[in-house]
C-alpha cells in the first residue's frame, strides 16, 4: 500500500519533470530536468519492484543511474560543442586537455 | 586541487569519472556473469562495460581512451567474441548433440548447460563490447582528430 502511493507519487514527479523539460527556458533547464527525470526513473524502477515483489530490479535501477550520468555527459559535450561552434572562439577553450 | 589536469574549472568530472569508472566495469561484469541467476547477460553487460569506457573518452578525450584500448585490438576482439559462440555450438554438435545444445558439453547434463551458457555469454558480451567502443569511437572521434 506504501509502495504504491510512494510509485504514484514518484510518477507525478516525473510528469512534472517532464514538463519542466518542456519549458525550460535554456538548454541547461532542460538538461537538468532531464537528469531529474532519470532519477526519479530510478526510484520508480525500485519501488516498483519492491510492489511486484521482485528486487531484482534493483540491478536495472543501479545500471540505470549509472547509464543515465553518462547521458547527462554525454548531452553536455554536446552542448559545449554546438555553442563553440555558434561563438567561434568563445568556448574553444573547454576541451579537456 | 588536482594536478593532472591542466585547467581548474574541469576538477569535478574527472574526479567523478575516477570514482565511477571501476565501479561501471565491477557492475558489467556482475550483470554478465551474474546473468543466469538475475536480469542480465551479454548483451546488457556489454553495454554497460562499453559505457564505462565511454564515460572515460567523454572526459579525458578520445585519444587517450584510444591509448587504452587501441582498434587495431578491439577489431579482432569483436570478431572473437562471435568466434567463441560459433565454436561452442560446432563443439556440441561434434560431441553428440545439435548445434549448441549444451546439454552434452559436461558429463552432468546441468553442468553443461552452465559451461554453455556461461561461454556464449562471454563471446556476446566481448563482441558488444567491443562494437559499442568502436562505434563510439567512429562517432565521436571524428571531429577530434587533432585533439592530443
Amino acid at each position: 500500500m506504501i509502495l504504491a502511493g510512494v510509485s504514484l507519487g514518484i510518477l507525478v514527479v516525473m510528469g512534472l519533470a517532464l514538463l519542466s523539460a518542456y519549458l525550460g527556458p535554456t538548454v541547461y533547464d532542460r538538461i537538468l530536468a532531464v537528469n531529474m527525470f532519470g532519477t526519479k526513473t530510478v526510484l520508480f524502477i525500485a519501488a516498483y519492484g519492491f510492489l511486484t515483489g521482485r528486487p531484482d530490479f534493483l540491478d536495472i535501477a543501479l545500471s540505470y543511474a549509472l547509464i543515465n550520468f553518462i547521458g547527462v555527459i554525454a548531452a553536455l559535450r554536446y552542448v559545449e560543442r554546438v555553442y563553440s561552434v555558434e561563438k567561434p572562439g568563445g568556448g574553444a577553450d573547454d576541451d579537456t586537455a | 586541487m588536482i594536478k593532472s589536469d591542466s585547467k581548474p574549472r574541469q576538477v569535478v568530472r574527472p574526479v567523478i569519472t575516477r570514482l565511477l569508472m571501476p565501479y561501471i566495469l565491477l557492475f558489467g561484469l556482475y550483470v554478465q556473469f551474474h546473468g543466469d541467476f538475475g536480469p542480465g547477460g551479454g548483451f546488457q553487460a556489454g553495454v554497460i562495460f562499453a559505457s564505462g569506457i565511454i564515460l572515460y573518452a567523454l572526459t579525458f578525450g578520445v585519444a587517450r581512451a584510444r591509448s587504452l584500448l587501441p582498434p587495431d585490438s578491439l577489431q579482432p576482439l569483436a570478431a572473437l567474441g562471435v568466434l567463441l559462440y560459433g565454436a561452442v555450438g560446432v563443439a556440441s554438435l561434434f560431441m553428440d548433440g545439435h548445434f549448441l545444445n549444451y546439454s552434452v558439453l559436461s558429463s552432468d547434463p546441468v553442468q553443461g548447460q552452465h559451461l554453455g551458457i556461461l561461454l556464449i555469454e562471454l563471446g556476446v558480451g566481448i563482441t558488444v563490447t567491443a562494437v559499442m567502443v568502436l562505434v563510439f569511437f567512429a562517432f565521436f572521434g571524428r571531429d577530434e582528430e587533432g585533439e592530443v
